[in-house]
């Protein structure tokens, strides 16, 4: 009934000329004798306007249809229920979800590999750990946390976990300072190890992880009740965690007169979220804080990499699609909604969903297509939020075991002082660090690299602009002073004589980061969780925060905020009210049709 | 336990007021779209995904030896070449008698030499008679000719934070070209290190660069100094030494003991260095090998089913939304063998380092040599190959991404 149309495309060449052809209701584009994509047709539309859109689909493309015919054949040509965006944590664990309710998904990711951040790489005869530190809310097989949860009960993946055998040790070096602690995980023994090194803390310190626990609790609550949360219980049973998330950790810590020593122990991981005490709001560092005493950290035998592996092989096997070395350019949209994607390799890709593990500033900057598509208020969203921190990371194999170099802990906090105002404004120069969390890996995992040598990897922060004047040229000359600062800060910490052993060394900056994951000015965590930007207000404003129906965020700028625990459970949550909207469309298709029928 | 921040009442209206805050935040920030920020940029100007080039000269070093000066091509909107450094390669993507493959050629020009408007890069290629690439090469390679190339990769450079300043550079052949570019870059003044290179040839004739690096040692005396080791059996020239790069012959010129080895040349070089070095039980450290491309002949590796050897196997590719077919011999890569089929599959070192060309096997085994196996641990348990450094050993089934 539609008839048959057929165009020459404005992207014709000569070899193959785009036939394009209406059947069926779907527009139909030939090359040669096969029909290498179909686009359904909304009858409520012109016939002009698909024709023009499928047109406008290749032009946007003009260096493919010089390729030889077998390239052409590899565009992905079918439709599916959602596209991820990107295979980081957020986009795997998204992709698993849906897969596992039986979603026809497509993760599609730029780099080569999966994971984004949490990937490893190998240099001679070490294979390095790319970011993870200790990854929150895995906890035992007994009693497991939501991640563990999420992976074992929900897709079926059983990862070697190994628990990491400290909290972390906090040395800090200025003159006149004189702390250096290490801490153990569990509420008890942490309790009890700070009042130790700061006697007369307990009774505040108590306060405060009994804080930290409602914190944590409040948050599974609202998540149980599936963002339905009902009030008499918030202001009944969670009235701190209400009175609290309007505050910096500085505001809470002064309301629980926790003393200055036992604030610096309490306050060492402020470098996992970001922003300084007096801008970092409490109720994401107190319950990342009270999972970590309480299902302690973990990390995969085989580093990063096998984690993001298991998903994506999970992912496969649920029938879903990953296809790599593929960067999404456009998400298309039409009349407000989500209706595709064209990726760099010249596919077009019918979809109504879209996750995206890639920012909100990157997509309604750079991708969402036509521009026009792009309500204000999103622009505005971007830049009313604080971009995070991007890093530095040394990454050294070393010919000397962690035992040699006298280094007995895994995980360190070396800051020159616990005044996390000025320590975050250094992170705006490019004079010597102050400030490093650092890991060393074979602590955890004893046989991580060869019998004799180990692994040590040294991050610090960054504001990414400080590096933007870098040339070409300099590069290599500024992240090798920035690391050589870094190698002198730890062995003057430490007293451990890296530098003379170092066999293997790689130097990650906001350049690298920016390199491997398309990340935003190479920033490793999200938008910064201020008090007015924090969890509860994203969580609260979920509905309005969404500006094209079909597009969602997970990962580490999603409503959870970041961190690799943070960014699982933002995919699966996204995922879910992703398949729930799924399932209302389709319904409401179905009602449509069945009154078109009457 | 109660918890007041500034006080009951008020903390429970800060929190009635978070929506309102945010959205008033919101909706007084500026609507300005950001462009492309600068460590994409960056990111974009060091490792761009590919460089569009073209032959601007052509020298015969050598009577089997070329050196092609390549610069970025008008047509393309280049920003210039990538920065690179001394060591590095480029992995041309280049078509052969309509087959499209990949080439790592070191870089034999310095890295300053790539920066600015007249930048250039130079490699310099042996010609192998029965190479795939090199005779067509020499057949249709002109000045003007385009060739397309990755941005500069490998990890086969001086790290000042890790290596001793003193160099020793082992070469052999055509390995002699990362050298070249860095002893320009010493001499330039940009790299504060010295090289001390023992270069072994098989013949007089066959010493590429020879007169250049007279130069260079005058120029720099004392950081740079070239000893040419020759194999054949009548040696003319002065100063140089006859044999193989010996144990003997190394601690002769070199300080052992305080220097950092750099090993560069053709596979056979390799296996004799290797031996000679071993001599001295230096820290692992102190020894640095270029990868050294495909094996000549895999049947002689260690660990090779040799009873396949004469076979050729189904390979099944899925490559983005294709799937095909195509014949895999057993002494061959699988990566070549999806080059013969004109796949063009990804791929940048050819030495089973970079991972560039990493794949999912799905189905059958393959051998891999245990030297030339650069995967991650948790690859080898997930069933990822890199292709180019794996042989068929029954029929095969990959996942391919397609390439960047």
């Amino acid at each position: 009934m539609w008839g048959h149309v057929s165009l020459r495309g404005s992207g014709a060449t000569k070899q193959s000329p785009p036939l394009l052809a209406i059947e069926d209701g779907r527009l139909l584009r030939y090359t040669r004798n096969d029909i290498i994509r179909s686009l359904p047709i909304d009858k409520t539309d012109s016939i002009l306007y698909n024709v023009a859109q499928f047109v406008l689909f290749r032009s946007g493309h003009p260096k493919e249809e010089t390729m030889a015919e077998t390239t052409t054949q590899r565009h992905l040509n079918k439709a599916y229920d959602c596209v991820v965006i990107g295979a980081g944590n957020g986009g795997l664990s998204a992709a698993a979800q849906l897969a596992a309710k039986g979603a026809r998904v497509l993760l599609l990711e730029q780099h080569s590999l999966p994971g984004g951040f949490a990937t490893s790489f190998v240099r001679g005869r070490f294979e390095f750990e790319a970011a993870l530190h200790a990854f929150c809310d895995i906890g035992s097989p007994t009693f497991k946390g939501a991640v563990r949860t999420f992976l074992e009960d929900e897709l079926g993946i059983y990862l070697d976990w190994v628990e990491i055998p400290e909290a972390y040790r906090l040395i800090l070096t200025d003159p006149g300072e004189d702390l250096d602690v290490t801490m153990p995980y569990g509420v008890h023994d942490f309790i009890t190890a700070i009042e130790k090194a700061a006697p007369g803390s307990r009774e505040s310190v108590t306060n405060y992880v009994n804080l930290c626990k409602e914190v944590l609790e409040a948050i599974t609550y609202i998540g149980q009740s599936k963002g339905h949360p009902n009030r008499s219980v918030l202001t009944k049973q969670y009235a701190n965690f209400l009175k609290t998330c309007p505050y910096t950790m500085d505001q809470v810590a002064d309301a629980l007169k926790i003393p200055e020593r036992a604030r610096k122990i309490l306050h060492a991981q402020w470098t996992y979220l970001g922003p300084p005490t007096s801008r970092l709001n409490f109720t994401v560092y107190g319950a990342m804080f009270y999972l970590f005493l309480i299902t302690s950290a973990y990390i995969p035998r085989q580093r990063s990499h096998e984690f993001a592996l298991a998903l994506d092989a999970r992912i496969r096997e649920l029938g879903g699609h990953v296809e790599y070395n593929t960067r999404v350019e456009k998400v298309l949209a039409r009349n407000g909604r989500v209706v595709g994607v064209a990726t760099s390799k010249g596919d077009q890709i019918e979809t109504g969903h879209v996750i995206s593990n890639a920012s909100p500033t990157l997509v309604y900057n750079h991708l969402v297509s036509p521009k026009t598509e792009v309500p204000e208020i999103a622009l505005r969203q971007c830049n009313a939020r604080v971009n995070g921190v991007s890093s530095v990371v040394v990454y050294l194999g070393l010919d000397a075991t962690l035992e040699e170099l006298g280094l007995h802990e895994y995980s360190y906090f070396v800051y020159a002082n616990m005044n996390t105002d000025e320590m975050y404004e250094t992170c705006k120069t490019l004079d010597a660090p102050k400030i490093q969390a650092v890991l060393c890996l074979n602590n955890a995992l004893p046989d991580c690299s060869p019998p004799g040598t180990s692994i040590v990897s040294i991050t610090t922060l960054y504001r990414p602009e400080v590096w933007k004047n870098v040339a070409p040229q300099d590069y290599v000359r500024v992240k090798n002073k920035v690391a050589s600062d870094l190698i002198a800060h730890f062995e003057q910490a430490t007293g451990a004589p890296i530098r003379e052993h170092i066999e293997e060394f790689e130097v990650a900056t906001p350049q690298t980061f920016a390199r491997y994951t398309g990340s935003y000015n190479g920033i490793i965590y999200g938008y910064e969780p201020e008090p007015w930007d924090s969890l509860m207000p994203r969580m609260m404003m979920m509905q309005d925060d969404k500006h094209l129906d079909g597009l969602e965020f997970c990962g580490g700028f999603g409503f959870r905020c970041h961190g690799y625990s943070s960014s699982v459970k933002s995919g699966q949550t996204i995922a879910l009210i992703t398949w729930r909207d799924m399932l209302a469309l389709s319904e409401a298709n179905v009602m449509e049709k069945g009154e078109v029928q009457q | 336990m109660k918890v007041n921040v500034k006080g009951h009442i008020r903390d429970l209206l800060a929190f009635r007021g978070l929506v309102p805050r945010r959205k008033k935040r919101i909706a007084k920030s500026s609507a300005e779209p950001v462009g492309l920020d600068p460590m994409n940029k960056l990111a974009q100007q060091l490792h761009p995904d590919s460089q569009h080039l073209v032959i601007a000269e052509i020298r015969d070093e050598t009577k089997t030896t070329r050196t092609f000066k390549l610069v970025a091509d008008p047509d393309f909107d280049a920003r210039g070449l990538a920065y690179f450094r001394a060591g590095q390669v480029l992995s041309l993507k280049v078509e052969a008698n309509s087959v499209r493959i990949t080439r790592p050629y070191s870089i034999s020009s310095a890295p300053f030499e790539a920066l600015g408007v007249d930048g250039f890069y130079e490699i310099t290629v042996r010609k192998e008679p029965d190479g795939f690439l090199t005779p067509y090469m020499w057949d249709h390679w002109k000045v003007g000719t385009k060739i397309r190339s990755s941005g500069p990769c490998g990890f086969f450079y001086y790290e000042p934070m890790r290596d001793a300043s003193q160099i020793v550079g082992l070469a052999g052949g055509s390995g002699i070209t990362p050298f070249r570019s860095l002893a320009r870059e010493i001499v330039h003044g940009d790299l504060d290190a010295a090289l001390l290179l023992l270069y072994g040839s098989s013949d007089e004739d066959d010493i590429v660069f020879y007169d250049e690096f007279k130069e260079l040692e005058q120029k720099a005396p004392g950081r740079i100094q070239v000893v040419h080791v020759l194999s054949c059996a009548e040696v003319s020239l002065e100063g140089c030494e006859q044999g193989f790069i010996t144990a003997d012959t190394i601690r002769k010129y070199a300080d052992v003991d305080n220097s950092s080895f750099f090993v560069c040349g053709p596979q056979a070089m390799y296996e004799f260095v290797e031996k000679e070095l071993a001599k001295f039980d230096l820290p692992s450290r102190r020894i640095r090998r270029e990868v050294c491309g495909e094996v000549k002949d895999i049947t002689q590796s260690p660990g090779f089913p040799r009873e396949v050897a004469d076979q050729t196997f189904r390979l099944q590719v899925h490559i983005g939304g294709l799937t095909t077919e195509v014949p895999a011999r057993a002494t061959e890569t699988v990566l070549v063998a999806m080059e013969r089929a004109n796949l063009a599959p990804p791929s940048q070192c050819r030495s089973g380092e970079c991972g560039f060309c990493r794949s999912l096997l799905t189905h059958g085994e393959v051998y891999i040599r245990p030297e030339s196996d650069g995967r991650r641990a948790a690859d080898k348990r997930f069933g990822y190959i890199h292709p180019c450094s794996s042989y068929p050993t029954t029929d095969l089934e990959v996942t391919v991404p397609r390439d960047v």
